[in-house]
C-alpha cells in the first residue's frame, strides 16, 4: 500500500508508534454482559489495524481497552512498547482518540479544541499556536480556526477531530467508527485522505468500523470479530480470498456456499459440479466461491452447472444476478461479460478458479 | 474506569449531608407530633393525642383544602387541556403570547396576584367571603403546569398526521378531540393533575390575602398554628400534611422516575 | 372541502380558548391594572413607585431581599451541581432512595420550610443541640437571616437538583472521554467540559431559585415578623399599616424584578419550570 505525495504534509508527520500487545484481554460488564472473550493481540509500531465487525462484536470494548477507558477484566494485560500500561489511565496513556460522534468541545473554536491536548501538557501560547497551524495546514483546515463547532459541517468537523487528536503527538491513534456519521459520497472521499494520511504519519494506528471495503481499503492487517471473538486475523487479501470461517467468508463480501457430494476432484451437487480444492479423503462438504468467480459458459466450452435465472439487476460495469440452481438458496453471480440477461433465462456458468472447501460440520 | 478515589467518597459525604438535612427534620417533627412532650423528648412517650387534639379542632381545614384542590383540578382540566390543545395546533406570535401571559401569576409573587384580586373583587362580599375566591387564585397558579403538562405530551405526538388522518375517515372536530385528541395525553393530564392537586393543597402567599376566618385552608391553619399552639400540636398538624401530601409526592417521582435517572455508564 | 373544514377547526380553535381568555381577563389583567392604578393613588400618588426605590426603610428591605437571594442562588447552584452530577453519574445501592429524599421537599409550602428551620435551628432545635454538646453554647439561629436563609436553600435544592439531573443526562460521556484522551485530569474535566456543558441548565435554575427567592413569603411569615425582606414588608404595609397603594406599588416592582429573572432564564434554556413557594 505505497503512500501519497507529501504535498503540505511537511514536518508534521513521521511520528514514532508503539508496538500494542493485548494478553488475555476480556471485559464483562457490571451489568453481567460478556462484551469479549478474553482475546490476544498485537499490532506492530507503524501499523495499521482494522477491527471488523458487526455491531455488538467486540470491536469498540476491544478499541476501548487498548485507549484505557475500560479496564479489562482481571488476568488481562495491555503492552505499549513492553511497558505495562494497564492500570494507567487515558488521562496518561498519550493515545489519540477520534469518536464516531467527534466529541468537540461546544464551547471552544476550532483552533481552541485542536491546541486543547497542547494547552493540558503545558506548552506555552506560541508554541501552542505554532504547532495548531502546524495541524491546521495538515488537514486542509486553516480557514476555519477561528469558526465554532456547531458552524462545520460533518466533512469539516471530522478533520478537526483527527487534528485535535495528533496535536499532542500520541504514540497510539485510536479511530471509533470515524465515517459512520457521514453520507455516502463523502465517506468514499475521506475514505482516500484518511488512507494518505495513516501512510504518512507512521503511527500506530488501531481503526474500528462494521463496513468491509473501509475495512480492506485502510488496514494494513484486519481483525475480523464476532460475538466477543476474534474469528480471523489477516491481511486484507487472506481475509476475502482465504476466509478461516464461515462468517468470516459470509461477512465480507458475498459468498455463495453449496452442500454436496465431493468425489474425482469435484463437489456435486443438484445443479451441477463445482471443481475443489483438496477434494481428498472429505466425502460431504460445502464448497465456498466468490460471485466474480463465475462466469458465463461461453460456446464450446464445458460448463459447471446451470439454472433459471431468478433476479437480474443491470449495473453498468457489470450484471449481478441470482440463479435457482435447485438449491434452497440462489448463487449469486456478478457477470462483466455484456449480455442482457434476464430473469427467466436459463444460462451456463462456469467457475474460473476452484472453490474453497469449508469442514461439513461448520 | 470509574476509580473510587477521593473525590469519590468527599462527594457521597456531601450528598448524605445533604440528605440529612432535608429530611432529618421531617422525621423530628413528625416524631415530635408523636411525642407527649416535646421539651422532654421521646423518654415522655408516644402518644396520639395530639392528633386527636388536631383532626377535632382543625379538621375543617383539611376539609376544605381538599375541596379546594379538587375544585382546582376540575377548572384547570376544563380550562387548561383545551388550552393546551390549541397551542399545540398553532404556533405563532399570539400563542407565544398566550403562554406568556399564563406562566405570569407563577412569575410573579403570589402576595401580587392577591392584592390585585383584593382590590378588584374586595367589594363584591358574597364573592370575597367564599372560599371560591381562593380556588380563583389556586387555579390562576396552578393553570400553567396543566397546560404545559399536557402541552409537553401533545408536542411530541404527531397530532397533524393523527388528525388529518381521522379527517380522511370522515371525523367530525368533536368526534376527533374526544376520541383521540384527548386518549392521548392521557399521561399528560395525569401528570398534570397530580402536579395541580399538590400545589392548590400546598398553596400559601396568595391564600393568607385570600382567606378569611372563615375560610382557612390547611397551610393557613398551620401557619397559625406555628405562631400561637404547642410546638406538638403544630408538629402534629405538620404530619397531618405530611400523610396527605407525601403518598402524592411518591405517586409523582414513581411516575417521572425512569426518564429522569440515567445510568451513567459508559457504553 | 378540504378549505371549509380549515375554516372550520379555526373556529373551533377560537372557542377552545375563549375559558381561557375570560378568566385571565376577568381574575388577572383586569385585577392587576386596577392594583397598579391603586398604586399611583395613594398619598403620595404616583410618587410611590419611586418612593420603592428611594425611601431607605423600603431600599434596605429591597437590598436585603436582593442579598439573599443572590446568596441563596449561588449557594445552591454549587450544593446541587455537586450532588446532582455526582448522583446522576454513580450507581449505587440505595441512589433512588436518596434521590426521592433529595425531591421530596419540593412540595413544602414555605410555611411547612419554615417549620423545619425551627427544628433544626430553633430554641429545640437539632443543631443547638450539637454546640451545645460540642462547646456548650446553644446556637439559636432560626428567627434570623441565617434561618431564613438556611430554609430558602432548603426549598432550593430539590428543585435545582432535578433541573440539574436532568441536564448531566443529556451531556455525551464522550466529549469528556475526549479531554482525557487528550491529557485532562478530573478537575480539568470538570472545568472545562462539565460545567460549559451544564452552564444553560445551570442559568436557567439559577434564575428560578432567584425569582423563587426574591418572592417567597411563607417561611419568613413562619419564623418571625422581624424579617426584613420585601414580600413581609408588604404584607405588613398592606394588613397592619393599610397602606393598600404602597402595598401596591411594592408588588409590581417586586413582580417586575422576578418576571425579568425568569424570562432570562426561559430564553437562556428549554421550557421546564419549577413551582415557586
Amino acid at each position: 500500500m505505497g503512500g501519497g505525495t507529501r504535498q503540505n504534509w511537511n514536518g508534521a508527520i513521521k511520528m514514532s508508534g508503539a508496538a500494542i500487545r493485548l494478553v488475555c484481554c476480556g471485559k464483562t460488564f457490571a451489568d453481567g454482559t460478556r462484551a469479549l472473550e478474553p482475546v490476544n493481540l498485537e499490532f506492530d509500531s507503524g501499523e495499521t489495524v482494522v477491527l471488523l465487525g458487526p455491531s455488538g462484536c467486540g470491536k469498540t470494548t476491544t478499541l476501548r481497552i487498548v485507549a484505557g477507558l475500560e479496564l479489562p477484566d482481571p488476568g488481562g494485560c495491555v503492552t505499549f512498547d513492553g511497558i505495562d500500561v494497564t492500570a494507567v489511565p487515558i488521562e496518561r496513556r498519550n493515545v489519540g482518540m477520534v469518536f464516531q460522534s467527534y466529541a468537540l468541545f461546544p464551547n471552544m473554536t476550532v483552533a481552541q479544541n485542536v491546541a486543547y491536548g497542547l494547552k493540558v501538557r503545558g506548552l506555552s501560547v506560541s508554541e501552542r499556536e505554532l504547532r495548531t497551524r502546524e495541524l491546521l495546514t495538515m488537514m486542509q483546515i486553516e480557514p476555519l480556526a477561528d469558526r465554532h463547532i456547531d458552524q462545520l459541517s460533518g466533512g469539516q468537523r471530522q478533520r478537526v477531530a483527527l487534528a485535535r487528536a495528533l496535536a499532542p503527538r500520541p504514540r497510539v491513534l485510536l479511530l471509533d467508527e470515524p465515517l459512520t456519521a457521514l453520507d455516502a459520497r463523502l465517506r468514499d472521499t475521506l475514505r482516500v485522505e484518511i488512507n494518505r494520511l495513516l501512510r504518512s504519519l507512521g503511527i500506530t494506528t488501531v481503526y474500528v468500523t462494521h463496513d468491509q471495503s473501509e475495512a480492506m481499503a485502510l488496514g494494513d492487517r484486519v481483525v475480523v470479530m464476532d460475538h466477543g471473538r476474534v474469528a480471523q486475523i489477516g491481511t486484507p487479501r487472506q481475509i476475502y480470498e482465504a476466509p478461516a470461517t464461515r462468517f468470516v467468508a459470509e461477512f465480507i463480501g458475498t459468498m455463495n456456499v453449496v452442500r454436496g457430494e465431493i468425489h474425482d476432484g469435484a463437489l456435486h451437487f443438484v445443479g451441477g459440479k463445482l471443481p475443489v480444492v483438496n477434494g481428498g479423503s472429505v466425502r460431504q462438504g460445502e464448497a465456498m466461491f466468490r460471485p466474480e468467480d463465475l462466469q458465463l459458459a461461453e460456446d464450446g466450452q464445458p460448463p459447471h452447472f446451470g439454472g433459471r435465472i431468478l433476479v437480474s439487476l443491470y449495473q453498468g460495469d457489470h450484471t449481478r444476478i441470482e440463479i435457482d440452481v435447485g438449491n434452497n438458496r440462489p448463487i449469486v453471480a456478478r457477470i462483466a461479460q455484456r449480455r442482457d440477461l434476464k430473469p427467466g433465462e436459463h444460462v451456463h456458468l462456469m467457475l474460473s478458479m476452484p472453490a474453497i472447501l469449508t469442514p461439513s460440520n461448520e | 474506569m470509574r476509580k473510587r478515589g477521593l473525590a469519590y467518597w468527599f462527594l457521597l459525604a456531601l450528598t448524605l449531608l445533604v440528605s440529612a438535612f432535608l429530611i432529618v427534620p421531617v422525621g423530628m417533627s413528625i416524631l415530635a407530633g408523636l411525642t407527649v412532650n416535646y421539651f422532654i423528648g421521646v423518654e415522655s412517650g408516644l402518644t396520639l393525642q395530639w392528633l386527636a387534639q388536631v383532626w377535632s379542632d382543625h379538621r375543617h381545614t383539611v376539609f376544605l383544602s381538599l375541596k379546594i384542590a379538587l375544585a382546582c383540578l376540575f377548572c384547570t382540566l376544563l380550562i387548561g387541556v383545551p388550552t393546551a390543545y390549541v397551542l399545540a395546533r398553532r404556533q405563532n406570535a399570539f400563542t407565544r403570547a398566550l403562554e406568556e401571559l399564563l406562566v405570569m401569576p407563577v412569575a410573579i409573587p403570589g402576595l401580587a396576584t392577591a392584592l390585585a384580586l383584593i382590590v378588584m373583587y374586595g367589594g363584591m362580599g358574597d364573592f370575597r367571603r367564599s372560599w371560591s375566591f381562593i380556588l380563583v387564585g389556586h387555579v390562576l397558579f396552578t393553570l400553567p403546569f396543566m397546560v404545559r403538562s399536557v402541552l409537553a405530551v401533545l408536542s411530541s405526538i404527531d397530532l397533524k398526521t393523527f388528525e388529518e388522518g381521522a379527517r380522511s375517515l370522515g371525523a367530525s372536530f368533536t368526534q376527533r378531540f374526544f376520541g383521540i385528541v384527548l386518549p392521548n395525553c392521557r399521561s399528560g393530564i395525569l401528570a398534570g393533575s397530580l402536579m395541580v392537586v399538590t400545589l392548590s393543597l400546598g398553596e400559601f402567599n396568595m391564600t393568607l390575602l385570600l382567606h378569611t376566618p372563615l375560610t382557612p385552608t390547611l397551610p393557613v391553619g398551620l401557619a397559625d398554628a406555628y405562631a400561637s399552639l404547642r410546638m406538638e400540636v403544630g408538629s402534629a398538624y405538620t404530619l397531618v400534611f405530611f400523610i396527605i401530601i407525601i403518598p402524592l409526592l411518591v405517586v409523582m417521582q414513581w411516575a417521572a422516575a425512569p426518564a429522569r435517572i440515567g445510568t451513567g455508564q459508559s457504553r | 372541502m378540504f378549505n371549509t373544514l380549515l375554516r372550520d377547526d379555526r373556529l373551533w380553535l377560537v372557542a377552545l380558548l375563549a375559558p381561557v381568555a375570560i378568566f385571565f381577563i376577568a381574575f388577572f389583567l383586569l385585577p392587576l391594572g386596577r392594583l397598579f392604578l391603586i398604586g399611583g393613588s395613594g398619598e403620595l400618588g404616583w410618587g410611590a413607585y419611586v418612593a420603592a426605590f428611594t425611601d431607605p426603610y423600603y431600599i434596605r428591605s429591597l437590598v436585603a431581599t436582593l442579598m439573599l437571594s443572590v446568596s441563596v442562588t449561588v449557594v445552591t447552584l454549587v450544593i446541587s451541581g455537586f450532588v446532582g452530577v455526582f448522583l446522576q453519574r454513580n450507581q449505587f445501592s440505595g441512589r433512588a432512595l436518596l434521590t426521592a429524599m433529595l425531591t421530596l421537599p419540593l412540595a413544602f409550602p414555605g410555611v411547612v420550610v419554615g417549620f423545619m428551620v425551627i427544628m433544626l435551628a430553633g430554641r429545640q432545635g437539632l443543631i443547638p443541640d450539637v454546640t451545645e454538646a460540642l462547646t456548650g453554647e446553644r446556637l439559636v439561629f432560626a428567627y434570623s437571616m441565617a434561618g431564613l436563609f438556611m430554609g430558602y436553600v432548603y426549598f432550593s435544592i430539590p428543585r435545582t437538583i432535578l433541573t440539574v439531573m436532568a441536564a448531566a443526562e443529556k451531556l455525551d460521556p464522550r466529549v469528556e472521554e475526549a479531554a482525557r484522551s487528550l491529557g485532562a485530569g478530573q478537575w480539568r474535566v470538570v472545568r472545562d467540559v462539565l460545567v460549559p456543558g451544564l452552564k444553560p441548565a445551570l442559568l436557567s435554575a439559577g434564575a428560578i431559585c432567584f425569582a423563587t427567592a426574591m418572592g417567597a413569603f411563607g417561611t419568613a411569615f413562619t419564623l418571625a415578623t422581624r424579617i426584613n425582606v420585601l414580600p413581609m414588608v408588604i404584607y405588613t404595609e398592606f394588613t397592619l399599616q393599610a397602606n393598600i397603594a404602597m402595598a401596591a406599588a411594592l408588588s409590581f416592582v417586586l413582580g417586575a424584578i422576578t418576571w425579568v429573572a425568569l424570562l432570562l432564564a426561559r430564553t437562556s434554556a428549554g421550557r421546564t419550570v419549577a413551582a415557586a413557594g
